[in-house]
């Protein structure tokens, strides 16, 4: 079979789609024990702090959070669909999505500057006019601008990477095809399960 | 509904299908932070969590046709987090101060 998705040393299009789900995924167990690291200090803090998170916890934004998560659930739709479609070889449709993924991973990082707007406008970082008492409460809001910058970070990157195939499908430097777009899609599938567990760490303390 | 209309549906119906049940799951996750369950609140919120983190990878980050080396490559992810919280809690849960 000759096709032009199919590259070196991959013998058909079905190894080569293994082999970049294989790669991907070894990338992505180191980067689940490197936030695997920051849960583990989440978990000590919060377990010698328990009511200082508690407090914590109830003043940050719950709205924007909720939010943003609905949003990467959207795209991780949109994403799977993209996934699906460049499978089908159905070009417009993967250009579709794959547009509507990056929109909505750019949505969400607004969204995250919005918030941090209003979360420095109340003095929520830890320093100086940290407004919260007991001081541990700090403590918390460290490791909240820690987690969600650096899962920022990681989204601005997926976006990034997501805009690139997407130029490279539309000018048709690389054939729209499923082993390119498996790699993309489980890295931003990854993203968004971060997220899905930094939310109730973050957002649902100290609500009850 | 036109051979294109269809194939659009046949691509969007199964993720389409995950998307709501992890709204579903994300709303009950909500609701249930604002329930008076003590300490019973992070535990309910964590295993809502996991379980969305499941269906995501299962169904789409497609763990559920992919091969056993890939499945074993993912749970080993899972295996050294498990590590990496026992040895951190055997320490700091066996402290005097």
């Amino acid at each position: 079979m000759t096709d032009a998705a199919l590259q070196e040393p991959w013998p058909n299009l079905r190894l080569q789609r293994e082999g970049v789900s294989v790669g991907m995924w070894m990338f992505l167990v180191s980067e689940v024990l490197f936030f695997s690291g920051l849960f583990a200090t989440y978990a000590v803090y919060r377990s010698f702090n328990a009511e200082a998170f508690r407090v914590a916890g109830a003043h940050t934004e719950i709205l924007y959070g909720s939010i943003n998560t609905v949003l990467l659930l959207t795209s991780s739709l949109t994403m799977t669909v993209a996934l699906r479609a460049a499978t089908a070889r159905m070009h417009e449709a993967t250009l579709v999505c794959l547009a509507l993924t990056a929109a909505i991973g750019l949505a969400f990082l607004a969204c995250k500057g919005l918030e941090y707007h209003d979360d420095l406008s109340k003095h929520l970082f830890p320093g100086e006019n940290f407004p919260l008492n007991p001081p541990s409460t700090a403590m918390f809001w460290g490791l909240y601008w820690i987690m969600t910058g650096i899962h920022a970070i990681h989204l601005s990157a997926g976006i990034a990477v997501v805009l690139v195939v997407f130029v490279l499908f539309k000018r048709g430097i690389i054939p729209v095809q499923d082993s390119t777009m498996e790699g993309v899609a489980i890295y931003w599938h990854f993203v968004d399960s971060v997220w899905l567990v930094l939310y109730p760490l973050l957002y649902l303390v100290g609500r009850s | 509904m036109t051979d294109g209309q269809r194939q659009i549906w046949q691509v969007c119906k199964g993720p389409a299908a995950v998307w709501l049940a992890l709204l579903v799951l994300f709303s009950a996750n909500v609701a249930s932070a604002y329930l008076p369950l003590g300490s019973g609140n992070v535990a309910v919120n964590l295993c809502v969590a996991a379980a969305m983190v499941v269906i995501l990878a299962t169904f789409l980050m497609g763990l559920r046709n992919s091969t056993i080396l890939l499945r074993i490559i993912a749970l080993s992810g899972l295996f050294w987090t498990a590590v990496m919280f026992t040895l951190t809690f055997n320490d700091y849960l066996s402290r005097h101060y």
